[in-house]
């Protein structure tokens, strides 16, 4: 009973005398205004704070997933943009994200606003031009983050000043712009950034007045294109808010036309600044002119050289504090480390490159018929012969079977025939409607005795052997394709842009330190080819005096004399013609860079009445297409034992196929429900 | 020892009253409100027919849209729903409340709003939920899809012949749509005529077999000469032979409901079903 008293006793104790000293001074762990606001030191914090939250889609992001700021899962070009498969359910069109681009994005434009609001009072601390340069980055903050969000969700809350709290629902709560006022407001912030900022970043990760500039370009074309190309989609994608009847997504019936030539403007601009400023260039250390090898060596040195002067805006990481997982995912089957196959480059893809025989409809030839059903396949005594004329830079971005990378030779085989030559076409039916039901192991070649084709299901124990010159070979390449292994190269092309070519480099998650760059010269000279070309189609005089389709065409052959390209031996026109040789430029310069997704959303061309241009050039969509759904192909190598020579052969993705889909509601997300429910503010979208 | 025992005791004891005594008292009572079991049943027929509105089951089909309006000013509707494949629609986990029904589809829109959003009609029905409770909706469907005969077979291949015929007439549609603005006249173009098949008895977009269905485009007004006319519509590939499918015909207008969603709505023809000899 004693025992109780003891405990009820220092109980009521800490209850009944509370402390009667006022506590009268700053807590000690609590950092303050003064702290960070008055030096550079403090605002190197203040800044790494607000980088480290910034929407960037780098090695850490994944469409599917969102702004998560997780990277190990590393893989490019997967959601539904015909640059790549993979077997994972993280393989998905952009419909929407798991984590929406909402709440996040608020916390960091306080973070800018809050900047903007409170540095004047510590003016005096700094020199002006430093002063001006911290205003500019918070500006440049604003107008990234305001552009990620319009991207997802056409008009957004536009928070422009600190909200303080606690405060009436009024002052609390932000109704959502018209789309023309949210873009309206980006350019006025992209503008004020470039204004205020210095012209080369005073420390590595900061930002300059070229980089604004760079991301200004890619924000109004993307805003330029939505106002035009909105206009393609049935119903014009437009419509006023429940609540507001403010017109949150689209451009009205008369004002599209006037903010389309008014964004294509400032992109173009903004392009040319940073062209007219001469600091950056299109990396050539490694380039010879007529010499494939060296353009290709060029192009794989270009994306690690944290020298390159094309590169404009980079974000490094260091292993283990900040490694992603690109070589974790996505290397080659027999690199797997803990996985692999990532991003498996698809046919579709590769078609848009030089250097490969052609049918009649565009497509890569494989048999000497006039189509892929007909004739008898083309033989090859390696594998990369099929590829020895192919566009460097393909090569410096896409692996082929039997090339080299980290040392090895990538050995990537579906099978092996042992019929006899020449070859028929494997199936009689190559088409969409019969690719669910055409897999290699159910060809009777392959199940009937004796067999003439031989597969794997996976590696080791279960490949197959075949008999050949004495020898016993697999019937699978090291990297498959296994038929019952998604892990393996399921479209018999890999990823070679981005990965650790270092041969002593042993990949795991999170220990890859590649830099990603965000930003880079090639894309604002695309830049600033497209917004000419849509300049002129729109009969806008050049903002600049200079020939609006000469800058178009020179940008273009620039680009495509470093890639090793054919170049363009007369001058773009002003038709849809001439805007496809610039949009098909730009989907293969910037594949596998998180871009290609942004732009056939703002090109209007994923659903189905649009999606004869999804590859930036008219292609007829039926051919992969039924309805709102899709598929790639893959381009699968085979060994012939009769005539010791390999065979290609082009079917849809045969080991986990995937089905995408899109319709027109997917070219703005969904607002999150919880956000529309418990606001009297925040419109839903109105087409949903 | 003993001593210990008890003081761990006394510890554990005075921390439970501490946590009871902060909890809500809430926490002890049975939730006693009713269960969702209120049923509606609702039907949507052609105004000038009464005829079912066939369509799709699924988000190309026609999406019926509740919102319990007594609930207060900030309602977000409940989680959309869609009509089954005959154009009737049910719900048996409602709960007992006033809601707006609101019903979108390949039909005059019921809700109509100028392009500043201020309301030209609302043939949206609200009413009290309880019990068993019907409703009817009788709409201006854009097209009729009917079989002329039935589909015949020919080496795997389907052949149907169907017809389609506007079930709005083009002046009504334009006094009805043009109010909203931006009309064009390309809207009452018919865009394209599909076949779907599938192995299904609901089949339809949702559930067609990409293998056999098919479909036949039309640019700009080329489909108005074949207004009324029979269409003959194949299907592709070759369907296993011993086998029953299910065949449905669809066509649709170059018009989104609801507007600026870009989903062009089909409307159906019935079932039918076919055996592959």
């Amino acid at each position: 009973m004693k025992m109780k008293k003891i405990f009820i006793f220092p109980l009521l104790f800490v209850l009944l005398f509370s402390s009667c000293y006022d506590l009268d001074i700053a807590p000690k762990n609590a950092i303050t205004d003064e702290d960070l606001m008055t030096n550079d030191a403090g605002m190197d914090i203040y800044m790494a704070r607000m980088y480290s939250y910034m929407p960037f889609e780098d090695f850490k992001y994944m469409a599917q997933w969102g702004i998560t700021y997780r990277g190990w899962l590393g893989c490019f070009g997967i959601s539904g943009t015909g640059e790549a498969v993979n077997r994972d359910g993280i393989c998905r069109t952009f419909t929407s994200e798991d984590t929406p681009y909402w709440s996040g994005a608020f916390t960091l434009l306080r973070d800018a606003n809050y900047l903007l609001e409170t540095l004047p009072k510590f003016k005096d601390n700094f020199e002006e031009d430093m002063y001006n340069h911290y205003l500019g980055e918070a500006y440049y903050v604003r107008a990234t983050v305001f552009t990620a969000m319009a991207k997802r969700f056409g008009g957004i809350p536009l928070v422009t000043k600190v909200i303080q709290y606690p405060a009436d629902a009024s002052d609390l709560e932000v109704p959502r712009s018209s789309e023309k006022d949210t873009w309206d407001q980006i350019l006025a912030d992209y503008d004020k950034a470039v204004e205020l900022m210095k012209p080369t970043s005073p420390k590595s990760g900061y930002s300059n007045k070229y980089v604004a500039l760079a991301f200004k370009s890619e924000a109004m074309l993307y805003a330029g294109s939505v106002a035009k190309y909105n206009e393609t989609v049935t119903g014009h994608l437009t419509g006023l808010g429940q609540k507001t009847g403010v017109r949150v997504i689209g451009f009205a019936d008369d004002e599209w036309e006037a903010a389309s030539k008014k964004y294509f403007t400032e992109a173009y601009k903004a392009a040319k600044e940073v062209m007219n400023s001469h600091i950056y260039s299109l990396y050539k250390k490694d380039w010879k002119a007529n010499d494939p090898e060296a353009q290709y060596q060029n192009m794989v040195d270009m994306f690690s050289d944290l020298s390159s002067p094309e590169n404009i805006y980079v974000k490094e990481y260091s292993y283990p504090t900040t490694g992603h997982a690109i070589d974790g995912y996505s290397a080659p089957f027999i690199f797997r480390a803990p996985l692999s196959s990532g991003t498996c480059p698809t046919l579709d893809f590769i078609e848009l490159f030089d250097g490969f025989n052609r049918y009649a409809n565009g497509g890569i030839k494989v048999t000497d018929g006039n189509s892929n059903t007909e004739g008898n396949y083309l033989m090859y005594d390696t594998p990369m012969d099929f590829f020895k004329n192919a566009e460097p830079r393909l090569r410096a971005y896409v692996i082929f079977p039997g090339d080299e990378f980290k040392g090895k030779n990538i050995d990537i085989r579906f099978g092996v025939f042992t019929g006899s030559s020449p070859v028929k076409p494997l199936f009689s039916d190559y088409s969409y409607a019969n690719a669910t039901s055409s897999y290699y192991q159910n060809l009777s070649a392959y199940k009937n005795k004796p067999k003439t084709l031989y597969l794997s299901s996976n590696s080791g124990a279960s490949q197959e052997l075949v008999q050949y010159n004495g020898d016993t070979i697999t019937a699978s390449g090291e990297n498959g394709p296994f038929y019952g292994n998604g892990e393996s190269c399921i479209t018999g092309l890999y990823l070679r842009k981005w990965l650790n070519k270092n041969p002593s480099f042993e990949a795991a998650d999170g220990k890859s330190e590649q830099p990603f760059i965000l930003m880079r010269y090639a894309e604002v000279l695309l830049n600033a080819a497209e917004a000419a070309v849509e300049l002129s189609m729109a009969g806008v005089t050049s903002p600049d005096g200079d020939d609006l389709l000469q800058v178009a065409t020179d940008a273009v052959n620039d680009i495509r004399e470093r890639a090793g390209a054919t170049l363009l031996t007369s001058n773009i026109t002003s038709d849809n013609t001439g805007r496809d040789i610039v949009r098909k430029e730009r989907r293969k310069e910037l594949a596998f860079e998180h871009k290609t997704k942004w732009d056939l959303r703002r090109w209007r061309v994923l659903h189905y009445e649009g999606r004869d241009g999804f590859w930036g050039e008219e292609r007829d969509k039926d051919i992969y297409s039924s309805n709102s759904n899709y598929r790639f192909r893959g381009l699968y190598p085979f060994f012939s034992t009769a005539t010791g020579k390999y065979f290609f052969d082009e079917h849809f993705q045969a080991i986990s196929l995937k089905t995408f889909s899109y319709s027109p509601l997917d070219y703005y997300f969904a607002i999150p429900s919880g956000e529309v429910s418990k606001s009297l503010v925040i419109d839903q979208q109105p087409n949903r | 020892m003993n001593i210990t025992m008890k003081m761990k005791k006394m510890a554990i004891y005075s921390l439970f009253l501490g946590l009871l005594s902060f909890s809500s008292c809430n926490m002890f009572q049975i939730d006693n409100y009713d269960s969702p079991s209120e049923t509606l049943q609702g039907e949507v027929v052609d105004v000038a027919t009464g005829d079912p509105i066939l369509t799709d089951q699924g988000s190309e089909g026609i999406r019926v849209r509740l919102t319990e309006v007594s609930y207060g000013d900030n309602v977000t509707p409940n989680p959309d729903f869609y009509c089954m494949s005959d154009g009737t629609f049910q719900n048996t986990k409602l709960f007992k409340a006033t809601y707006n029904i609101r019903i979108d589809g390949p039909f005059i829109p019921l809700i109509r709003e100028d392009e500043s959003g201020v309301p030209i009609a609302d043939e949206t029905q609200t009413m009290k939920v309880k019990g068993t409770t019907k409703v009817k909706f009788e709409v201006q469907p854009f097209l009729k899809v009917e079989w002329v005969s039935e589909p015949t077979v020919s080496s795997g291949k389907i052949t149907a012949k169907i017809r389609v015929s506007r079930g709005v007439s083009v002046a009504d549609f334009q006094s009805k749509i043009e109010p909203m603005g931006n009309y064009s006249s390309s809207f009452v173009n018919v865009t394209d005529v599909q076949l779907f098949v599938s192995y299904s008895s609901s089949v339809g977009y949702r559930a067609r077999d990409e293998r056999w269905s098919s479909k036949i485009e039309y640019t700009g007004s080329a489909f108005n000469s074949l207004l009324g006319q029979t269409v003959t519509i194949q299907s592709t590939g070759t369907i296993p032979s011993g086998r029953t499918v299910f065949v449905r015909a669809a066509s649709r207008i170059n018009y989104d409901t609801p507007v600026g969603s870009g989903t062009r709505r089909w409307n159906y023809s019935e079932p039918m079903e076919v055996l592959i000899p």
